[in-house]
């Protein structure tokens, strides 16, 4: 390569390299302080706390990554373009590769790699699985008591159970504000999954399997229930509306629940991790 | 005269033994009576029957198409030869042709057809989707819906570079004249066509309601419809396995003289790393749907955990499959992206050793990951962590491909051509769907995405926005080679232009929606989500409506205009580009040497020094 | 037209193959051929094992499941004997001992088959079924789908011995007459030069496919009935 192609290479190296800075230097601060604070799903439960923080941290990793191949392919191809007219007969560089670039684009990628890897498995254990489903025999769960719930998926509906209240069933998940919950998600036929978005909760429905997720909300409200594995016809209708109260209105719907449900109560299995219906049905 | 003609192994006749031979089957399963089979009666589900249907259905279709022919002669002592009769003109591309650019063109026509047809479920789809609450289509046709575009793409695309470009190139890149097993290959191509019209039938027995995974026990549970979806998925398997075999058979023993490992072209490294890929990932699908076969007919207890099967082993079996699948999508876009950039960029391709590495570094990694389909599941937690770190290890081959792209760019003389245009789309469409990927393989932000329209749109991304672009791109690029005639360009960079902007305008929006919490494959969604989705499906209407401008080129340059090509159109020093347009049955007239460089491009000294050719024809001694 | 290549280049003089070619092709496609089916059997051994760990509802394998060990034995050792009678016929036909081959391929053949029908008779005097437990139906499902994998290399068997058994007559260079290779009267079935020539290779690459299928036959020997 001559050397005035050389160095206009080299000038062509800076001006991506400076314009890649200054387009980090923008981006970063706007996803550290704008986008990533606002990630879904919110900061109103532990789970969804430990879920933006994670979205945070990736995004910011990523940016540096996303700026620098964005403005290497627009600015290659507006600079290395041959314009009409031009005598296209010539050939590019010959460069077959480059050593030096070639290691600090793998040194780069496997450090941020094996950073995102091993941040994101201590995040998921420090926060008791930041609300997703760990199975019968979960890893990282909270010391201290925990408010125990059950979630049953049946085509095509959830239902509810709280063991400390007799195993007492509802159509409604109500839970209490500021206590660690432990749910238990199965299923009676297919496989279903327990999706509480504003908590930041999902865990996947099998039957004959106990799978826990644990979370925390911090205030009270309204959150929205989706099963989020294709389970049959309804499964787009299989919705529902949970409600996080504080402890004494708690107290007072479950009270109310059990005193409802009271007659039926007999009939119902006795509470159990997962259930066996009989028989098997076939259904459509 | 002519009706003699169509008297013979043939299409026509195939399609005839075909429909006989399924009524035969039918009747055949109608006379199991045994005691597991009587609960199948009495809810008059006739699985059996269809699926020896299906079964002796397909076997009469490659009867008629003369398949057995060969296998039958083979049984009678007579020795093994290479070819059928190979007449010249267009009636080879309607039955078994041994030559592999026939099966290219096949491919090519088959497969985009079946698109077509998945790509029309989709616009259903998204007329579905624009509001909440009104529905165009019943619960069942909607999962049906779902369930027949994901899986015809899936099917279809899996073989969607490999079949119409890898069959008709790679023999020609690597000096020979024919694969290693011609006529598996023609067998690949008519089992797949064979699988699609299968697929259809889905519609007559009541449709599915499982989407393209499948997953147990609500296959168990499902009506008929189901079995097409099974019966398509493992003969596409099959289809697979040897296309794959062929593929890696033909590259490991059929390269000339000078074609050594390190001087393939990156083309056929992407599709010879894939090609391992279909050969070992389909076996472990076929297993799998046999045993949702065997549930389902003979009443085994696989997946029902009842009778001590297991939902998570269904999910196990199908993602080790189910993740080198998605590899099986990727890889032959990157092998195309950097078979075409140094052409348009007048360079070398950046980073050889590199990108070989890049694309069996994926290859090799995509065994280890499948979990991470799984994190949601309920699977041991201690799995999780490992899972995670595989599945973001593998961002890095995949990290080298974009280096060597960039390289390749880098101090190029960039021509802005379709194919170009496709190969650069290519780049910012994967750039999204990895950096989509990496949030999915995070398991604490994939306690949000998972399930959610955010998984379908890194999917979408990567499969659409990386692999058809690069399947356009390759039809631009390699179309005048296959046929000798010109497509117009200003149609393509038409088609172009509006594929890619409203691609991201269907599928950027997606991402968003996933993440505010919309569920896959749902027929109903939040109130406030609506406008998102109209504009989603609005967008993709005019991404269909791009596909319209691709056949209308297609056909008005094909068939119409008819403008010739020429041999070397885009300037390329490939060996197909100096082989005449289209290219000849044979071939070559002798076998070539190849020399050290598959990429002689670039100045080498000054800028008038012309760049040495890739091939020297034999010297005629031979 | 080009310089690597005319259309209007008349076919029939382009070169007829060396058989080596179709010979490599075939000891190639047979290593592929064999790691494929060992990802399908690996599908039931992951089954196997995952759903004995599992063991749901107890029902991995109820009492009186219990599998036939004298039977499972003599499959496993018709086809243990059976691969091994190809790989000794193979190698006769390497050194040009065609009658010799035949002879131990036909025992061969005959003991793959009766693998077969012993596994018939298992399937019929068997006291579980399908819906007896998870390991039931592994055990079905892995021995049935293994004969159908049997059969198919006995066919590639039999082509091997009925070619051979239509030239014994001719020398080992034989080239057949027209239409016989392609079974096209009207071909001349030259585009492999000797394609009698390919018998020992290929009987290389079938003693390898069905050494393989036979290795995975012992190790499901070994899981359904020993363990």
């Amino acid at each position: 390569m001559s050397s005035s192609a050389a160095d206009g290479n080299r000038r062509h190296a800076l001006r991506i390299a400076a314009l890649t800075v200054i387009a980090t230097a923008i981006a970063l601060p706007l996803v550290i302080l704008v986008l990533g604070p606002n990630m879904p799903p919110g900061k109103d439960t532990t789970a969804g706390v430990s879920q933006v923080f994670d979205n945070t941290v990736l995004l910011v990793v990523m940016t540096p990554f996303t700026m620098f191949i964005l403005i290497f392919i627009l600015y290659s191809v507006l600079a290395f373009r041959v314009r009409p007219g031009d005598n296209d007969q010539r050939d590019g560089a010959a460069i077959r590769g480059h050593m030096p670039s070639q290691i600090v684009w793998l040194a780069t990628t496997t450090a941020a790699v094996l950073f995102l890897a091993i941040f994101g498995s201590a995040e998921l254990l420090a926060s008791n699985g930041a609300g997703g489903g760990e199975g019968p025999k979960p890893i990282a769960k909270p010391s201290g008591s925990v408010f125990q719930v059950q979630v049953i998926g049946q085509q095509w509906e959830f239902t509810y159970r709280y063991p400390s209240y007799g195993g007492v069933e509802t159509a409604q998940l109500v839970l209490p504000v500021g206590q660690e919950i432990e749910f238990h998600v199965t299923s009676l036929d297919a496989v279903h999954s327990f999706w509480a978005y504003e908590l930041g909760v999902k865990a996947d429905a099998n039957p004959g399997v106990d799978n826990v997720a644990f979370v925390k909300v911090k205030k009270p409200g309204t959150f929205q229930i989706r099963c989020a594995e294709l389970c049959g016809l309804w499964h787009g209708y299989m919705f529902d509306t949970g409600r996080v109260v504080s402890q004494s209105q708690f107290a007072t719907w479950i009270a109310g629940q059990q005193r409802t449900f009271a007659g039926s109560q007999q009939y119902l299995p006795k509470y159990s991790l997962t259930y066996t219906p009989d028989p098997q049905d076939r259904a459509g | 005269m002519k009706l003699r003609r169509l008297i013979g192994f043939n299409l026509l006749t195939a399609v005839i033994l075909g429909v006989i031979g399924f009524y035969v089957g039918w009747w055949l399963g109608s006379l199991f009576t045994s005691e597991s089979v009587a609960y199948l009666k009495e809810s008059n589900q006739h699985d059996i029957s269809l699926f020896i249907g299906y079964f002796t259905g397909v076997l009469g279709f490659l009867v008629g198409l003369g398949f057995a022919n060969y296998p039958v002669q083979r049984m009678l002592g007579k020795p093994a030869s290479l070819r059928e009769k190979e007449t010249q003109g267009k009636t080879r591309y309607l039955g078994l042709c041994t030559d592999h650019k026939v099966v290219g063109l096949q491919y090519l026509i088959g497969i985009g057809a079946f698109i077509f047809i998945g790509g029309l479920n989709a616009m259903l789809i998204r007329y579905e989707l624009i509001t909440p609450n009104q529905h165009a289509w019943n619960g069942n046709n909607y999962l049906t819906l779902v369930g027949l575009h994901g899986t015809m793409m899936m099917g279809m695309m899996t073989s969607g570079i490999l079949g119409p470009f890898a069959n008709y190139l790679v023999p020609i890149m690597i000096g020979a004249r024919r694969m290693a097993f011609p006529r598996i290959e023609a067998l690949t191509f008519w089992l797949l066509m064979a699988a699609g019209a299968i697929l259809m039938t889905a519609i007559a027995f009541g449709g599915f309601p499982t989407g393209w995974t499948g997953y147990a026990p609500l296959i168990d549970q499902a009506n008929m419809g189901v079995d097409a979806y099974i019966a398509f998925f493992a003969i596409v398997g099959l289809s697979m396995c040897l296309l794959g075999l062929n593929m890696v058979a033909t590259v490991i023993t059929m390269r000339a003289p000078g074609m050594t490992w390190g001087r393939l072209p990156i083309f056929v490294w992407g599709q010879f790393s894939t090609a391992i890929l279909m050969l070992l990932a389909p076996p472990v699908l076929i297993s799998t749907l046999l045993m949702v076969m065997l549930d389902r007919t003979a009443q085994t207890g696989f997946f029902n955990d009842q009778i001590g099967g297991s939902s998570y082993l269904y999910e196990n079996l199908f993602w080790f499959f189910g993740h080198p699948e998605v590899y099986i999508l990727a890889l032959p876009g990157m092998g195309i992206l950097l078979e075409i950039l140094p052409v348009f960029t007048r360079k070398p391709l950046w980073g050889y050793k590199l990108a070989v590495s890049g694309l069996m570094g994926i290859a090799l990694l995509s065994w280890l990951v499948w979990q991470h389909h799984l994190f949601m599941s309920g699977i041991n937690a201690d799995l999780r962590p490992f899972y995670m770190l595989s599945t973001e290890l593998i961002s890095l081959p995949t990290g080298f491909i974009f280096i060597c792209a960039l390289g390749t760019l880098w101090a190029g003389r960039i021509r802005l051509t379709s194919p170009m245009l496709f190969c650069l789309a290519w780049l910012f469409n994967f750039l999204i769907g990895g950096l989509s990927g990496v949030f999915l393989s995070d398991v604490p932000s994939d306690v949000t995405t998972h399930g959610s329209f955010f998984s379908m749109a890194h999917f979408h991304y990567t499969i659409m926005g990386a692999l058809l672009f690069s399947f356009f791109g390759g039809i631009y690029f390699w179309l005048p080679k296959m046929t000798g005639i010109k497509l117009n360009e200003r149609l393509a960079k038409a088609h172009f232009w509006v594929m890619f902007i409203s691609f991201n305008c269907t599928f950027g929006p997606l991402l968003v929606i996933g993440f505010l919490g919309m569920p896959r494959r749902a027929v109903t969604y939040a109130g406030y989500l609506q406008g998102a989705n109209t504009w989603v499906s609005v967008s993709a209407f005019f991404l269909g409506g791009s596909m319209l401008i691709f056949i209308f080129n297609f056909v008005w340059s094909l068939v119409f205009v008819r403008e010739p090509a020429g041999d070397n159109p885009w300037n390329s020093k490939s060996i197909e580009w100096q082989l005449p347009s289209p290219v000849p049955v044979h071939n070559f007239d002798r076998i070539p040497t190849f020399g050290p460089d598959p990429y002689p491009y670039g100045n080498v000294g000054s800028d008038a020094v012309p760049s040495m050719p890739a091939v020297t024809p034999a010297r005629p001694t031979q | 037209m080009t310089e690597l290549a005319h259309h209007s280049t008349d076919y029939s003089v382009v070169e007829s193959e060396s058989p080596d070619v179709m010979g490599r092709n075939l000891r190639v496609g047979a290593h592929l051929w064999s790691s494929a089916t060992a990802f399908f059997f690996v599908a039931f051994l992951f089954t196997y094992f995952y759903l004995r760990s599992l063991n749901n509802h107890g029902l991995w394998r109820p009492k009186g499941v219990n599998a036939p060990v004298t039977l499972g034995t003599l499959i496993a050792v018709a086809v243990a004997l059976s691969a091994i009678m190809t790989f000794a016929a193979a190698r006769k036909l390497r050194a040009g001992d065609r009658s010799a081959f035949r002879s131990l391929g036909v025992v061969a053949l005959a003991l793959g088959l009766a693998a077969v029908v012993l596994q018939i008779v298992v399937f019929a005097t068997v006291g579980f079924g399908p819906t007896d437990g998870a390991y039931a139906s592994v055990f079905l499902a892995w021995s049935g789908f293994y004969m159908v994998f049997v059969v198919g290399t006995m066919y590639w068997l039999e082509v091997l011995l009925a070619t051979s058994f239509r030239y014994r007559g001719h020398g080992a260079a034989a080239r057949p007459a027209p239409g016989e290779a392609s079974g096209d009267a009207h071909r001349m079935g030259d585009d492999i030069a000797s394609p009698i020539s390919l018998q020992s290779p290929g009987a290389d690459a079938f003693a390898f496919t069905w050494g393989v299928l036979a290795g995975i036959g012992v190790i499901t020997w070994i899981i359904l009935y020993l363990i």
